[in-house]
């Protein structure tokens, strides 16, 4: 196994990198570009990730910045309502998103949701591109329903990097080993109740019955995304913090 | 565009709720201040330039002194200035040039408890009486902003002035020599006492204090007390812009609690600077250089 290959934006990947793709196509995750005929180069910083089963390639990045693109789930957070729509931000360093009055489930022109200024909602991006405003759905267009998204009442948000956020969102395999090496979250929820939702876009929001717990929750988040605790650590962290409480 | 974050309502509504039941965040008590670190430059020919850093709130200052001509009115004085200005680099929504309402109380803060309580004595910077005097000037760069920067400023900002050292200067008659710092040892600032500033942070109308709040503590608070004073007990200054009415009493018990912060903060800043003097004097070589004394040597007595 070759060791991790840091690029830098502009750099072209050596072709002895590439995978051998069985149906002779390659697929690029984020932070590739393909330039006909067969140059593959590096849009951002990070290291080079390769999946020679799938045929894979793409770049991680423990970067600050989120990019939003279509599909994602993000909690985002209401600025201003305008006639038509809210206008809600992602980051704090970027234009806003539009969030149509209308993309929630089971409303109508008559009955519109009652979302002020400063509430976060949990929701889809339906639409990035790097010369429009990104756009955000509540509901899944095709079925209608709401999924899990809409708005998010009470419980605390903290801040994480995207990349720790996407980390955590990946799910376990098939033996039930957590793919993004995060466990932290169904360690407590052996022993304390409470609901999450993560946003790609660097926020994790949870509500547990007491702030107590809540605390200590983000506490432990923090303390992985930034002390870059691994499986063990975070066990072990999760058992010391559940003592104390 | 970059626009200035608030809090949502969620989080506004927690961090209330987490107060009434004495809870912070980050598990501290609602009057601990987070681990300050202050650190010098490492460069053994640099004098007065600090970093602070108290959690993840980063501020560095840098002390520098020049000569000029004094202002015609204050012929016995030398000028001391201060400048703090706030940068995009600590979070979206600051624009260099068109200062905030905070960016102002921060200046003015800073003008009040350091400039107009005399900590500096700016008759010692004068050189010849209407002629030539020093210029020190203090300039405060805020890195990180994630609450307290006032008080991490103004404990950057004294012991940097602390720390500095002004080139030796020698008048005969009406001729100055202003010497070198390679053929003379600079001197130390005369400073007439050490002010630092604490600032508490009050939510349910000041039934709740908070000290050393965070940059999300502060979002949801609903007024600020700044005190600022030494280790004496001596007030420099009390300040309270607007926000929610507190009584006097509450008042009180603040300058009281500020008291005994005020002495943490000294204590660090003694401490960083005996520890940055030992280490520029290693194996004691400069000051048995610089003592008058001669040696002694015991002899057994005759007889």
């Amino acid at each position: 196994m070759a060791a991790a290959m840091v690029l830098l934006p502009g750099e072209n990947i050596p072709t002895e990198r590439l995978p051998k793709p069985k149906k002779g196509k390659l697929t690029l995750g984020p932070g590739l570009q393909h330039t006909p005929p067969s140059t593959i180069s590096a849009t951002t910083a990070g290291s080079l990730q390769v999946d020679h089963r799938k045929a894979a390639l793409w770049l991680e990045d423990a970067g600050g910045r989120y990019q939003p693109s279509v599909g994602d789930l993000v909690i985002a957070q209401i600025h201003h309502s305008s006639v038509e729509t809210y206008s809600c931000a992602l980051t704090p360093h970027t234009s806003f998103a539009i969030l149509g009055q209308l993309a929630f489930e089971g409303v109508s022109k008559k009955t519109r949701p009652q979302l002020k200024a400063a509430d976060i909602v949990y929701a889809r991006v339906s639409k990035a591109s790097k010369w429009e405003d990104v756009e955000i759905e509540c509901f899944n267009s095709a079925t209608g329903k709401a999924e899990g998204m809409g708005q998010l009442k009470g419980g605390m948000v903290f801040d994480v990097r995207p990349a720790f956020a996407r980390r955590l969102m990946m799910g376990t395999d098939k033996e039930g080993v957590s793919k993004g090496g995060v466990v932290l979250l169904e360690e407590v929820g052996g022993k304390v109740k409470f609901e999450v939702a993560v946003g790609r876009n660097g926020k994790v929001w949870v509500d547990s019955g007491s702030v107590r717990e809540t605390v200590m929750i983000g506490q432990l988040l923090r303390g992985a995304d930034e002390g870059g605790w691994d499986v063990e650590g975070q066990r072990k962290a999760v058992k010391k913090a559940l003592r104390d409480v | 565009m970059p626009h200035a974050t608030r809090p949502s309502t969620n989080e506004s509504a927690f961090v209330l709720s987490a107060l009434r039941e004495n809870l912070r965040l980050d598990s501290r008590a609602l009057d601990q201040y987070r681990p300050i670190s202050l650190k010098f430059s490492s460069d053994p020919d640099v004098y007065g330039q600090t970093d602070v850093r108290m959690g993840k709130t980063r501020v560095i200052c840098n002390v520098s002194c020049e000569v000029i001509t004094p202002y015609s009115d204050r012929k016995f004085d030398g000028v001391f200035n201060i400048n703090c200005e706030l940068s995009p680099l600590i979070g979206a929504g600051v624009e260099i040039g068109r200062p905030d309402q905070a960016e102002l109380l921060l200046s003015r803060l800073l003008e009040k408890s350091i400039r107009r309580s005399n900590a500096l004595d700016t008759e010692s910077l004068c050189i010849i009486a209407g002629q030539k005097c020093f210029h020190v000037r203090a300039d405060l760069h805020v890195l990180d902003h994630d609450g307290s920067i006032l008080d991490a400023c103004c404990l950057a900002l004294v012991a940097a002035l602390q720390h500095f050292r002004r080139p030796d200067y020698e008048v005969h008659g009406e001729q100055v020599t202003v010497f070198d710092v390679r053929e003379r040892e600079p001197v130390k600032l005369t400073l007439q006492h050490q002010p630092f500033c604490v600032t508490t942070s009050y939510y349910d109308a000041g039934t709740i204090m908070v000290q050393d709040a965070t940059l999300l503590e502060e979002q949801c608070r609903e007024g600020e007390i700044v005190v600022s004073m030494n280790r004496h007990g001596e007030v420099c200054q009390i300040a309270k812009y607007g926000g929610v009415p507190v009584d006097a009493l509450s008042v009180l018990s603040v300058v009281k609690q500020s008291w005994e912060k005020v002495k943490m903060m000294d204590s660090v800043v003694r401490e960083a600077l005996s520890k940055d003097e030992r280490e520029r004097d290693k194996g004691g070589r400069m000051k048995a250089e610089l003592s008058a004394e001669n040696e002694r040597v015991m002899e057994r007595p005759v007889g």
